[in-house]
């Protein structure tokens, strides 16, 4: 034990040796990947899956309701109606790019798009359906019939309909984004504003959480680090508390999921509960909360501007 | 011995059986344990040892900067949890000795790897806000700076905050490198005498002193965090865990090891029994192999005496057979001499008594006297007339001459007769020569004859016999058309039942003997019509046990008798298409033999013809 310390700070001795040469090594962000290898058949289903509204209780909402193309795959609203008529309680996040997070909802309860899947469809807000209700209405349509059992050995279940349905998530990428041409080499893709946004972006600190291909997504982060967030909340939610609704961690409380800023131009309004309904909005926040830090109104303007960038090829024959 | 025998080779059965069986088992044992599994495992453990070392390195990493991201640990994280996953499931299903340690281990193994994944998570965070502040807090300290700089026109008395914020900045910097809790509480000390001076600053001023010194609160805060979190990840005893399960799994692969090369020596040892049993059983094999052939060979050779005798007792046969023919034709030859004697017997009865009539009646002739009339007439030749006149005894001569005459020509009248009988019977001799000679009975002279006639002659064949014997005969045939027979054999018949009839009389003393022959139609219809005709007598009768055998060649009842006459009789009814029938009431009761043939009138005959 002692011997596995003292070398482990032995490598982080020589790790910092050679951490200055190594910082402009590359970029934070990667680009997004191009292709998404998923069974064709498996997507085909999937895309009528998240379509359908007879995926919730009363046939009125279907995946596609809350997460709309339009608006980046995610809801315009603050927060979605459910099939029952009541709003959810945390504004949807977008489902493009959705298959790189590290965990899905904003806590991260769910270690998988399928998990993701089969915690909406039986919450009693968003659809209130139980599986055996959807299977069987699945189950009466011949087509849904000869496609599953084409595509998956055992037909129609639980498992294979939500895996389905994340496989043709899985596809939901938005590659090409003008910041990706940029990573990859073309200059000319961003404007110098652009550039020097994400000079700001990277030189203010959003690097530190919002990085890799995702631009977030691969971490939690307290909301608040460097002021109280909910000070000022007259009702604090459950939403509101984030991970520790999940562990239970008195450090988890107002943990987050980290979101992805891909195609964060499209996706207002901002944060778990909507509060914010424009991007630069969304970036006081942060600057304020997050980074602790005053910055010039222009340095802020040149960061939205730069965020602009990273909407990519929205899926063609998606949602 | 034969049961010995069977004893022993269902022993031989019985072992081989249980050989087979521990075979089985062992082989089945050999095959649950497969190394497979073990060698999966190792190598997952291998894969995951690497994994988390890897997730370290990517750790360190992050928090020297060396990567801008945390992507790669994401990958990481969720190959490693994958492959956690595998193992405990892999280790589940194992159900061996070691199965509750090693279920035990790998979920110990899982839980610090989700543990150690916690940490990571909380890593995360505290390191990008503890990264940020250190990244902005010389800025931070600048910004400070140039906002007393711009006060300094104002107040001398500012000037050393800029000092004391670079020596906050300093201690920060080498707080960070090596952080401890005294240079922790000097700097705090510091950033609040720093913060108590603020109302000398500008609002700017102020403003850049509060982002500063909580900035300098951020890393005072996370610095012990993160170095916490790092020692608490590389404390996590995943590798422990790893090795420990590393050590079961060897452990248990020794043990399983070991028992193969038991399992191996038993397989060897079994085999080696079962070889041995198989060599037994051939040796075995080529000894009653060698037996069967020595037996059949003998075989052989007894099969080729025996054909060889077959062959001489076929010969010996085939000899005997030819003199039992012989002998049987002989038989059947003095059978046929026997039935012609007896029948032509029969016959010379009747001849003898006819030769013995014309004899008696020569030798009583009155012939003599004619002798002696002529010898007086030739005495007298000189004076014939004279003594034919005169002469006493030539006046009765004339008269004498004409009755010898007349006695002569009645005499021999009477041996015309009696010669006529003699030719008849001669003639049925003839007939019964010519009968036997035909033997089979098969050549028949049909004839039409009456019945009556043929009664008639039957009876004079017997006359003399039955004259003798005073046997009184009825004689009935009315009514009874001339009808084609074998008159010979019909003939034959009745003469044997009369000659019979008239034997059993002879020892009868108390009464006059009796002869009935009857003759009748019977049946209604002209198909079924038959001729019945018996013979009954009231004789000594038949014993009722010999009924049944009276008609069997050989079988008599008479000292002198062949046993012939009625076996040849019934023969001969049967010739005729007809039957005879023996029955009496009895010793002393008197004898019933009839005679049914069918019936055939000329009329009918003659219909037939034309049919």
């Amino acid at each position: 034990m002692r011997t596995t310390r003292a070398t482990f700070h032995l490598l982080v001795a020589v790790v910092a040796l050679h951490a200055g040469g190594a910082l402009a090594m590359d970029e934070p962000i990667k680009p997004l990947p191009i292709t998404s290898n998923q069974d064709p058949a498996r997507v085909k289903i999937g895309q009528a899956l998240f379509h359908d509204a007879r995926l919730s209780a009363n046939g009125s909402v279907s995946c596609a309701s809350c997460h709309d193309a339009k608006h980046g795959g995610a809801d315009s609203r603050a927060h979605s109606v459910g099939f029952g008529g009541k709003s959810t309680a945390v504004n949807a996040p977008t489902v493009f790019n959705a298959a790189l997070n590290f965990a899905q909802f904003w806590n991260g309860r769910a270690a998988s798009l399928e998990a993701q899947v089969d915690a909406v469809v039986q919450n009693p807000v968003e659809m209130g359906s139980a599986w055996a209700d959807v299977l069987k209405k699945l189950a009466a349509d011949a087509n849904y019939a000869a496609e599953f059992s084409r595509a998956y050995p055992d037909g129609i279940t639980k498992a294979n309909v939500q895996n389905a349905i994340a496989s043709y998530e899985r596809t939901l990428i938005t590659p090409n984004s003008r910041f990706d041409r940029f990573l990859r080499g073309d200059e000319a893709a961003l404007s110098d504003t652009e550039k020097k946004g994400y000079a700001k972006f990277k030189q203010y600190g959003c690097i530190a959480c919002h990085q890799g291909a995702n631009v977030g997504g691969n971490m939690y982060q307290r909301f608040g680090v460097m002021a109280d967030y909910f000070e000022h909340r007259s009702a604090m939610t459950e939403a509101d508390m984030g991970r520790f609704v999940v562990t239970g961690d008195e450090n988890d409380k107002h943990v987050f999921k980290v979101p992805s800023l891909r195609n964060v131009a499209l996706t207002a309004p901002y944060f778990h509960d909507a509060s914010a309904s424009t991007l630069s909005q969304a970036v006081d926040v942060m600057f304020r909360y997050q980074l602790g830090r005053v910055a010039p109104a222009e340095d802020k303007a040149a960061i939205v501007q730069f965020l602009g960038t990273l909407t990519g090829d929205l899926p063609k024959d998606s949602l | 011995m034969n049961a010995q025998r069977q004893h022993q080779w269902l022993s031989m059965a019985l072992v081989s059986v249980v050989l087979a069986a521990i075979l089985t088992f062992l082989y089945m044992r050999s095959y649950g344990m497969d190394d497979t599994a073990y060698f999966e495992n190792v190598a997952l453990l291998r894969d995951l040892k690497q994994l988390d070392a890897r997730r370290e390195l990517a750790v360190l990493k992050s928090r020297m900067g060396l990567s801008l991201n945390y992507d790669a640990l994401v990958d990481q994280l969720s190959e490693l949890e994958g492959l956690s996953q595998r193992l405990v499931t892999a280790l589940r299903v194992d159900d061996g000795e070691a199965g509750p340690a090693l279920m035990h281990a790998s979920e110990s193994l899982h839980s610090a790897l989700m543990e150690k994944k916690r940490l990571i998570e909380h890593f995360k965070s505290h390191n990008s806000v503890l990264r940020n502040s250190m990244a902005f807090l010389p800025t931070a300290a600048a910004d400070v700076r140039t906002a007393t700089r711009n006060a300094a026109h104002e107040s001398n008395a500012v000037r050393p905050m800029a000092v004391d914020v670079n020596n906050v900045l300093l201690a920060v910097m080498s707080y960070s490198q090596a952080p401890n809790e005294s240079d922790a509480i000097q700097i705090a000390a510091d950033v609040q005498a720093l913060s108590q001076r603020r109302s000398s600053l500008s609002a700017d001023g102020a403003d850049a002193l509060d982002v500063f010194a909580s900035h300098v609160h951020t890393v005072l805060r996370e610095q012990p965090l993160v170095k916490q979190l790092l020692d608490d990840i590389s404390v996590v005893p995943t590798s422990q865990g790893i090795d420990a399960i590393n050590n079961l799994l060897n452990d248990r692969q020794r043990v399983v090891e070991q028992r193969n090369g038991q399992n191996r020596m038993y397989l060897m040892i079994v085999a080696t029994a079962l070889a041995g049993l198989l060599l037994y059983a051939g040796t075995r094999l080529i000894r009653s192999r060698a037996l069967i052939d020595r037996v059949n060979q003998q075989l052989c050779e007894v099969n080729a005496g025996l054909e060889q005798r077959v062959v001489e007792r076929t010969e010996e046969l085939s000899v005997a057979q030819g003199e039992l023919l012989a002998a049987a034709r002989q038989a059947g030859m003095a059978e046929i001499a026997n039935n012609v004697l007896h029948n032509v017997g029969n016959v010379l009865n009747s001849v003898n008594v006819s030769a013995g009539l014309v004899s008696s009646k020569v030798r009583e002739s009155k012939l003599q006297g004619l002798v002696k009339a002529v010898q007086l007439l030739d005495s007298h030749t000189a004076d014939l007339g004279g003594f034919l006149t005169s002469d006493e005894k030539g006046k009765v001569l004339p008269g004498y001459l004409s009755k010898v005459t007349g006695a002569l020509s009645a005499e021999r009248q009477d041996i015309v007769d009696e010669l006529d009988k003699l030719t008849k019977s001669v003639d049925h001799i003839k007939d019964i020569v010519a009968t036997q000679q035909a033997y089979s009975g098969s050549v028949s002279t049909v004839e039409v004859a009456k019945l009556s006639d043929l009664f008639e002659d039957a009876l004079r064949m017997n006359a003399g016999a039955l004259s003798r014997h005073r046997v009184g005969v009825t004689c009935s045939a009315e009514g009874i058309p001339p009808l084609l027979l074998d008159k010979h054999r019909l003939l034959q018949i009745l003469v044997n039942l009369i000659s019979n009839s008239k034997n059993a009389m002879e020892g009868v003393a108390d009464r006059t003997g009796q002869i009935d022959l009857r003759a009748r139609v019977v049946g209604e219809d002209d198909d079924e019509r038959r001729v019945r005709i018996s013979v009954t007598d009231n004789g000594c009768g038949i014993a009722a046990d010999h009924l049944s055998r009276i008609f069997v060649h050989g079988f008599t009842t008479r000292k002198n008798g062949h046993g012939f006459g009625l076996h040849s009789c019934a023969i001969a009814a049967k010739d005729m298409g007809g039957t005879l029938t023996v029955s009496s009431d009895g010793c002393d009761k008197g004898t019933t033999f009839t005679l049914e043939i069918p019936y055939r009138s000329t009329v009918q005959e003659r219909v037939a013809e034309y049919a």
